[in-house]
């Protein structure tokens, strides 16, 4: 019963998925391009928020559903849920990469600099690296047959690690502008939440599609090496 | 669970590699940073909770691992998983011998570093003892967690540090910030949130291992 949970997740999210990500992200690159008024104060370069918050959004959730699912192979022992949460880290790990790389590339029109220590920064570095570390004991403990075992603890622990990464970071410093929340210095222009709500449903339908294929290969691999395994 | 630590701890203190080993390679990062960045006394003075923190990480992300490898080589592992104790016992046992283990090896390596360092220990022990246990504790959690993680790969030792330096990354900052103040005279209760942030960090991974490991101590 339990293992029909992330196969199913799987075949609704190909259904609908693709779709969605097809109609939202032309119409989010028209948005961000040509409809949003230009920020006032950090003029064209504040566009690329657009894409970089909704990347930030769709890593969280990668990494939080790789700990949720490592929850589930634990207990049920099920490889369809550890193809669930290795393929969560997949996505985890390539939108976490671009909310880097689009940090940086802000970071160096608005601030003059690529990188700085700042807590957001470095808690999204630290995340990064910790799940690095997920793909390499992947990589590495293949062919061990307790390695998705351990995989699961070490996303359980990333995951839990989160908000204390946050914590230690914030206390430690921070520059990153406070955008959502912030009752002054965020943003108001009703135009600007509409093209960073269509950003949003945009990457995070990108995200899903990119998840449930990486789940179906992963699964597909597993057969495969099972029926090679058992040819006379 | 007490045959388990005493075991371990009697093999330790029979041929006294970890600690010999561990602070062997302290006093060597200390120095190492001391050449690297040619330091005046001064910046020495301010640099010195983090070049202490960074020597026990990195010694300690080495060595940690030995206890579990070793026994998972000599087959003792998969006899105390069939025993009828709770798998969790067996990680608190193991916590237990890292943690003296790591113990011995900052008693030995903070007098060597108060002397490198030029800063006096001799008032504020007390405190640092209390903020060195907690770093410790934090560290042997998340090292004796992995440790099996990574004795399992190709890559055997090379593995633990790389699960377990980002993990740590939380603790590092706490415990150094921790240590700074305890040195500069701050009182315990003085600490903050920096203190609230380092035994939160060893409550979740000093439960988290103990309820993981009824799953990943399988053989």
């Amino acid at each position: 019963m339990t293992q029909r949970v992330p196969v199913r997740l799987e075949t609704w999210s190909l259904r609908l998925a693709p779709p969605l990500a097809t109609l939202f992200i032309p119409i989010a690159v028209v948005a961000i391009f040509f409809w949003v008024p230009t920020d006032a104060g950090l003029g064209l370069s504040q566009r690329i928020f657009y894409f970089h918050v909704p990347c930030a959004l769709a890593a969280f959730a990668s990494y939080a559903a790789a700990g949720l699912c490592g929850i589930a192979y634990l207990r049920y022992s099920r490889s369809e849920w550890d193809h669930a949460s290795n393929a969560a880290v997949g996505t985890g790990m390539l939108f976490g990469s671009l909310v880097l790389i689009t940090g940086s590339i802000w970071a160096k029109t608005a601030w003059g600099t690529w990188w700085t220590w700042d807590a957001r920064l470095t808690t999204f570095l630290i995340l990064w690296l910790v799940f690095a570390s997920y793909a390499m004991l992947r990589a590495l403990g293949r062919g061990n047959d307790m390695t998705p075992r351990y995989a699961a603890v070490l996303a359980i622990v990333g995951t839990l690690n989160i908000p204390l990464v946050m914590v230690a970071t914030k206390l430690w410093r921070t520059i990153h502008p406070q955008v959502i929340g912030n009752p002054k210095g965020g943003i108001e222009d009703p135009r600007m939440l509409a093209t960073l709500g269509l950003g949003m449903v945009a990457i995070l339908a990108l995200c899903v599609w990119f998840w449930a294929l990486r789940s179906r290969i992963l699964r597909v691999e597993e057969k495969l090496s099972v029926l090679e395994a058992s040819r006379p | 669970m007490g045959a388990i630590v005493w075991k371990d701890l009697l093999s330790e203190l029979r041929n006294r590699d970890t600690v010999m080993s561990l602070f062997v390679l302290g006093v060597l990062v200390l120095v190492i940073f001391q050449f690297a960045l040619n330091l005046s006394p001064a910046e020495t003075r301010r640099l010195a909770p983090g070049m202490l923190w960074t020597a026990i990480v990195f010694s300690s992300s080495i060595a940690i691992g030995r206890t579990l490898i070793s026994e998972r080589e000599a087959g003792c592992l998969g006899a105390l998983v069939i025993a009828p104790i709770d798998r969790g016992s067996i990680f608190i046992a193991k916590l237990v011998v890292n943690v003296v283990i790591l113990s011995v090896f900052e008693v030995t390596l903070v007098p060597v570093f108060a002397l490198m360092a030029d800063v006096s220990i001799l008032t504020v022990w007390p405190q640092l003892a209390v903020v060195m246990f907690a770093g410790t504790l934090g560290l042997a959690a998340v090292g004796t967690l992995f440790a099996l993680a990574a004795a399992g790969t190709r890559a055997r030792e090379t593995m633990l540090p790389l699960i377990a330096l980002p993990l740590e990354i939380p603790l590092l900052l706490a415990a150094v910030q921790c240590t700074e103040a305890v040195l500069t005279g701050a009182s315990l209760t003085g600490l903050g949130a920096w203190a609230n942030l380092l035994f939160a960090f060893d409550a979740l991974f000093v439960a988290v291992g103990w309820l993981a490991f009824e799953f990943v101590a399988v053989e």
